[in-house]
């Protein structure tokens, strides 16, 4: 049997590599016998030529013993014969190994649109990592060593590889660029396809390199992996296996695909591969031939011709994609295709690919008839999905009617799409310029183009689900009226679709050649050299000296505006703004090196009309903003606290950034020189990543890298969360310690050493700064003051000083030296209210000067004032300011590791006080309305607290309103019917109202969509995040495991995601921790304090005395017929309560059992 | 842009949202006092596989779908771990729950006499002596620090109607899905009962034996139900 026929499934299904896989199951495999499958083997699916001495990274094995695989020489994509193949797992090289399969998930995993995971370039830093340790491992990590200086093979190939790694470092830095700055699907698909190619390239260098190394000196170290690799996989190497496959199978389809190949010069035909060895593979083929009569795998040289011109897999690299990277070579006609599942995946591709297009693509740049020409290529291609979705439905017996009801929102979204199509340009046809582009219309088509792809995503669920349900099915070759989706016509189609559009405007987008079938049609490998590059450093000078002491502003951009302004951004990317505007106050006031992004933000800012317009509102003041990836907060942490200081800084700083420039630019030069600089010793290898690419684990030396990373800023999050949790996963002195170490293990390369030594030193500086928790990090003080005053005043004098002022002074005085912002710690948001003009009055109190007066004379012991005294707005104010003002003091620290619920010592002073406020508040509501003894004015007494609760709702005030109607809406008040029935409807529509405000179920999700793009001032109902953190606490182990692949010795590493999820929870309640402006009356709070003591004062009984209190009001209705209650009681369970209710009076809080006795 | 292939999990939702009708829903509330390691147990429940990271500010963070008699019915989980001391909330908790689990810690009798108060709580507000209950003795992991007899937990499990009791360790996850499925098929019982009482008050009240029967076979079998590790 022919292995395709069965792994087709999801991608998600066919990597899973990352959940401990079964231990047999190998991540490389290593060719040791060449396996070129012969002329008349036909195809019904991609088999990869392999060569002696290939490696493969393995995606899957079918239990046929044929193994999904992607060689690393070619990048090729097929199945692949395990017998010829054995484990590829040697020591050196297995962290190397490790970190390219997990940069290979993450390209994978990603799609051209979420780059978020390549906003950092951690995955190359963890192939330097790789690189690094093989080189340690096999003693030839500095140039001078004996053992490169003894072999020239050896000499060569590490060059060769350095420089092959340093590539791929470049590449990752623009790509790095590109996430953070734009949409640029292009590029980045581009990028992508050339990074991981490189990568595999270099791996391809290091597996060689080893190969010599182990030549020369390994032999005995490697013998244990041998042993074990031969047991993995018993297979005799003197006899040459045959291929598992079934020969006659295969038709004469390959033959004719293969031609096809090598009359397109491509590399991976057999023939090409073996006969184009270049001269530097000639030394190892000497070698090779010298050895021949050694046949052992692990000693054997193995030679792998030059790769450069296998590029032609740049095309796209994305998670479906990839998945057909190699099917697209010659599955023009291959049987399986015509499976159901297959081409539902074909077609969605395709459809994908051409919306891809749509919402990528800077619209501005594109004219009418580009547009026109992808929607008509649009909607062909999601006919062909709708047709194959089509099908499935008809195959299926019983009719799924959500597969109907996708497809019918289908045809409805794509109508929309055409509709939005044609709107654009719209205007156009009336007028005379041919291009006018009407950026709203424009976002409509994004909108439109969105939501098809959401819907195409839908449809090809739901297609699925019913596929799975009924089988998979072949679909009949011809008939059926779905037989457009043939590759020729599609072939010609796009071929047609590409010259279109380059005679248009020369865009082709990466989607639109991934359509393309014929590797002929790729574009060529992009230059290496990289404008940016050398760009940056420039601009990085020229922003440092003028950024210190100006006034700090943050910049934010609107979630909701994203997509709009993604294309200002893009356009920023494309051209770099000149330098004096970067020299704009709009700067984040920031000690760190402004990331690309940075300059991005400020730059589209005075480009793009589209984002100024979003921000001249704004002015000079903060827009709120709810998405932490796209705000830049300027953090107290890091601002320099003094001008003086920061002056005297100035100067070191920018000298050193000054030789940082220097050493990049010869960097590029000259590889040689460049070594040290490529190969940093790094931990990177020690961290783990989400399919977002975001950080979610690492040992404490990883996760200090990374926070003082030289290349970008870390994200807000990513730093708060440090600063916030880092008690929880190592001590202060340990923290400190491991500062200290990057501080001095980063001497080995010297060009990224200026940044990242200012980086300790910020980080030591805003942690003694701001985050000082003088009761438990005092211990670390003397190792920081040794720090300041012996490593880091020799280098930077300056800043050595700072740091042992701060030291010392931070010992004396209690609490944070500089106050930290309203809330600025640990805060991702940047969330500054309507802005309101300082000298805007606050509104007056609305209280009479009679109410003052009885005020005085109650407090001087004159007669008690009456909560109907008072307007209800008025109270619900002065509620407010009260709750407001302890929610504001609660400080980061109480939140953690629920502090709260401590018996004793708890040092959450202010969450506790939330809690009893709001308790209290509660039993104040329940307490007025019970001790009257009219029933009458026990109904007024509700409409007041119905409408103070309804002040509060206006007021953001959730947490008093919670209270509130918690109180209204308990057993002991709601049972009052006398009461009830007298309450007006209107009252009573209102009460229901607001109950549904505070609806708790399905997870608080009415409360949260509403707090979710909430504007401060507002009291959030402090529980719910209570419930929060204590639930990411104990749902979430302290410690990950690193994503292995079973070989190595399993890795537990800190769970910094539990931890980011903890600050992201702390965050979002600081969002609101912002005072109202309203005006205090000291007179009303001192009685309101007075009531809620009182009723605190009856103690914890308070539920018991009330309800006993209620009863009394308004005894249940069956002890007026107490006969009746006995009789129920023996018949019906239900009723028991009722009757014991009557005890209840007397002794409520005795135990049920002891009731029972009484009873 | 980044809905492109985040769009394939909606669908998903939007079958088993069409699947659902036929499904019963069920609300169980956790009660307990503060630091008896309630969540853990929610928290082990819901993510029933290993969740490399458990988000609880979702709304489907407490739901599950479990089968139960061949039935498939999906659990709300509302679990106020971390807002112990907001004692006026608790009764807008309970209002929502069709069963309650009651947990304490086998190593601290002040966390089981802390239950009386909720329990009677329950009672009243749901008017009902019979609300379904489980007892629920956690950390059972920690067997040395033992401070609640199960003698003396039996005996609590008697005085409240014979709620079954179990003793579990969320730690090691043993008896997790046990109490939950135990709290829903009471739930499930006690829904069929009161449509069969509806049924009977329908045709008229001829039900006194039949009636007493069905309940002292329910306590047996619930006398049975009480589950050490």
């Amino acid at each position: 049997m022919t292995p395709p026929l069965t792994p087709v499934r999801s991608q998600e299904e066919l990597s899973p590599r990352g959940e401990a896989p079964p231990p047999v199951f190998h991540n490389y495999l290593r060719a040791f016998y060449p396996y070129h499958p012969s002329c008349d083997e036909g195809a019904s699916t991609v088999t990869l030529p392999l060569n002696h001495g290939d490696v493969v990274l393995v995606h899957s094995v079918h239990t046929n013993g044929w193994a999904d695989g992607t060689l690393l020489t070619s990048g090729a994509r097929g199945w692949l014969p395990t017998n010829y193949c054995e484990a590829y797992d040697q020591e050196p090289i297995r962290t190397l190994l490790k970190a390219l399969t997990n940069f290979c998930d993450l390209v994978r995993g990603s799609s051209s649109g979420n780059l978020e995971a390549f906003t950092n370039i951690d995955y190359v830093h963890a192939l330097v990592a790789g690189v690094r340790i093989l080189l340690e491992k096999t003693e030839c990590l500095n140039r001078e060593s004996a053992t490169v200086q003894a072999h020239y093979g050896l000499r060569r190939n590490r060059k060769a590889l350095l420089s092959d790694l340093s590539s791929v470092v470049k590449l990752g830095r623009r790509l790095k660029d590109v996430a953070t700055g734009a949409f640029a699907i292009k590029a980045v698909e581009n990028d992508l396809g050339e990074v991981i190619l490189k990568a595999f390239k270099m791996v391809t260098r290091c597996v060689k390199f080893l190969d010599i190394w182990n030549e020369e000196f390994g032999l005995s170290q490697c013998i244990d992996a041998s042993i074990a690799a031969l047991d993995s996989l018993k297979v005799n190497a003197a006899v040459p296996p045959t291929p598992p496959a079934d020969i006659s199978l295969f038709g004469a389809v390959e033959r004719r695909s293969m031609q096809q190949m090598s009359e397109s010069g491509s590399s991976v035909t057999c023939q090409a591969a073996s006969a184009s060895i270049d001269g530097e593979a000639g030394g190892s083929l000497a070698q090779h031939t010298s050895n021949r009569p050694r046949y052992n795998r692990m000693s054997q040289s193995y030679i792998r011709p030059g790769t450069s011109q296998s590029m032609r897999q740049t095309s796209s690299q994305n998670q479906r994609d990839s998945r057909r990277l190699s099917c697209r070579l010659d599955s023009s006609l291959s049987l399986n295709f015509n499976l159901a599942s297959e081409r539902l995946g074909a077609a969605h591709d395709g459809f994908l690919g051409f919306l891809g297009s749509f919402i990528g693509l800077h619209l501005q740049s594109r004219s009418s008839s580009e547009i026109l020409l992808t929607t008509q290529q649009a909607v062909t291609t999601c006919r062909t999905l709708l047709a194959v979705v089509e099908e499935v439905w008809d195959r299926d017996l019983r009719r799924s009617g959500s597969l109907e009801e996708a497809r019918d929102n289908m045809y409805g979204r794509l109508a929309d799409l055409v509709e939005a199509a044609q709107d654009v340009f719209r205007p156009a046809r009336n007028g005379e310029e041919g291009d006018v582009f009407l950026p709203a219309e424009g976002k409509r088509l994004v909108d439109a183009a969105t939501t098809c792809v959401r819907g195409a995503g839908e449809c090809v669920a739901t297609a699925r689900f019913v596929i799975e349900r009924i089988g998979d099915f072949e679909f009949e070759p011809l008939g059926l009226g779905i037989s457009t989706f043939d590759r020729p016509e599609t072939a010609t189609e796009t071929t047609s679709t590409s010259e279109c559009v380059e005679n248009a405007g020369g865009v082709v987008t990466a989607a639109e050649v991934a359509m393309m079938p014929q590797p002929t049609c790729s574009p060529p490998p992009p230059p290496i050299s990289l404008p940016d590059e050398q760009s940056q450093p420039l601009l990085r000078t020229s922003i440092l000296p003028g950024k210190f002491g100006e006034q700090s502003l943050s910049l934010s951009v609107l979630d909701e505006d994203r997509a709009v302004a993604s294309h200002s951004f893009e356009y920023a990317g494309k051209v770099l703004p000149p330098i004096p505007q970067l020299n704009s106050p709009l700067m984040p006031s920031d000690d760190y090196i402004p990331s690309a992004q940075a300059l991005f933000s400020s730059s589209s800012n005075s480009e793009s009309p589209i984002s100024e317009r979003q921000s001249c509102g704004a002015g000079s003041l903060d827009i709120s903003s709810t998405a932490s990836s796209s705000t830049y907060v300027s953090q107290a942490s890091t601002r320099p606290t003094s001008v003086d200081c920061s002056n005297q800084q100035r100067t070191g700083y920018s000298s050193m950034v000054d030789s940082f420039s220097g050493s990049q630019t010869t960097l590029s030069d000259d590889c040689e020189n460049g070594e040290a600089k490529i190969l940093e010793k790094t931990f990177a290898h020690e961290l783990a990543f989400n399919e977002k690419g975001q950080i979610t684990g690492g040992t404490l030396p990883a996760l200090i890298e990374r926070l003082t990373t030289h290349d970008s800023t870390p994200d807000t999050l990513f730093v708060s969360t440090f600063y916030l949790t880092f008690r929880l996963f190592a001590t202060p002195i340990k923290f400190a310690e491991a500062l200290i170490d990057r501080f001095g293990y980063v001497d080995e390369s010297p060009h990224t050493a200026g940044p990242v030594r200012l980086r300790v030193y910020n980080v030591f500086k805003g942690w003694l700064e701001s985050h000082w928790r003088n009761d438990c990090d005092s211990q670390a003080l003397v190792l920081i003051l040794r720090f300041a005053t012996h490593q880091l005043s020799l280098v930077l004098p300056t800043a050595g000083k700072r740091l042992t002022e701060l030291a010392e002074r931070v010992s004396s005085v209690n609490g944070a030296l500089v106050p930290r912002l309203i809330s600025s710690i640990g805060k991702t948001n940047t969330s500054i209210a309507h802005y309101v003009a300082p000298d805007t009055p606050l509104p007056a109190p609305i209280i009479s000067k009679n109410q003052l007066a009885a005020l005085r004379t109650w407090k001087s012991g004159g007669p008690s004032v009456h909560i109907l005294d008072f307007d209800p707005l008025e109270l619900a104010r002065q509620f407010t300011i009260k709750e407001s003002r302890i929610f504001c003091s609660i400080l980061p620290e109480e939140l953690l590791a629920q502090e709260w619920t401590k018996k004793s010592g708890s040092v959450a002073v202010n969450v506790r006080a939330m809690s009893t406020l709001s308790t209290d508040l509660s039993n104040l509501v329940a307490d007025s309305i019970l001790q009257l003894e009219d029933a009458k004015k026990r109904a007024v007494i509700i409409k007041q607290w119905v409408k103070i609760a309804k002040k509060c709702f206006e007021l953001n005030n959730y947490d008093s309103l919670i209270a509130i109607i918690c109180s209204l809406n308990s057993s002991t008040i709601i049972r009052l019917k006398r009461t009830w029935d007298i309450v007006s409807a209107k009252t009573k529509t209102k009460l229901e109202k607001l109950k549904g405000i505070v609806e708790i179920s399905r997870n608080y999700a009415d409360l949260r969509r509403r707090l979710q793009y909430h504007v401060p001032p507002c009291l959030p109902f402090v529980g719910m995040y209570l419930t929060d953190l204590t639930m990411v606490d104990h749902g979430n182990q302290t410690t990950r495991q690193l994503p292995g692949d079973g070989n190595g010795p399993i890795k537990s590493v800190i769970n910094f995601d539990k931890h980011m999820k903890t600050a992201r929870i702390i965050s979002e309640l600081q969002r609101f921790q912002i005072p109202y402006r309203l005006t205090e009356v000291p007179e009303l709070q001192t009685w309101i304090q007075d009531q809620l003591v009182r009723v605190r004062s009856s103690g914890q009984s308070n539920v018991q005395l009330y309800y006993r209190r209620s009863l009394m009001l308004e005894p249940r209705e069956q002890i007026l017929r107490p006969a009746m209650a006995e009789t129920l009681e023996s018949n019906s369970s239900g009723k028991d309560a009722s009757a014991k209710d009557r005890f209840d009076l007397f002794g409520w809080s005795h135990l049920s059992r002891e009731k029972q006795g009484l009873h | 842009m980044s809905q492109r292939f985040d769009s394939t999990a909606s669908p998903t939702a939007l079958v088993s949202g069409l699947l659902l009708d036929s499904r019963r829903e069920y609300n169980i509330v956790v009660l307990g006092a503060g630091g008896v390691g309630k969540s853990c147990l929610t928290a082990q429940f819901v993510q029933n596989v290993w969740i490399e990271s458990y988000d609880p500010t979702i709304e489907d963070s407490y739901r599950k779908q479990i089968e139960v008699d061949g039935r498939q019915c999906i659990l709300e989980i509302l679990d106020t771990a971390g807002t112990e001391q907001f004692t006026a909330m608790r009764e807008l908790y309970m209002k929502s729950g069709q069963g309650f689990l009651l947990v304490f810690s086998i190593t601290s009798l002040s966390s089981l006499n802390e239950l009386y108060e909720l329990r009677d709580q329950i009672v009243r507000i749901k008017n009902d002596e019979r609300v379904p209950i489980v007892i629920v003795g956690n950390k059972a992991d920690m067997e040395e620090d033992r401070a609640v007899s199960r003698a003396r937990a039996f005996a609590v499990s008697q005085a409240w109607g014979n709620a079954p009791y179990y003793e579990t360790s969320a730690r090691r996850r043993a008896n997790v899905d046990e109490v939950f499925v135990d709290l829903c098929k009471q739930i499930m019982r006690k829904d069929s009962a009161t449509a069969q009482v509806r049924e009977m008050e329908s045709g008229h009240r001829r039900r006194e034996r039949p009636n007493r029967h069905a309940r002292r076979r329910r306590q047996r079998v619930e006398r049975q139900r009480c589950t050490i590790l």
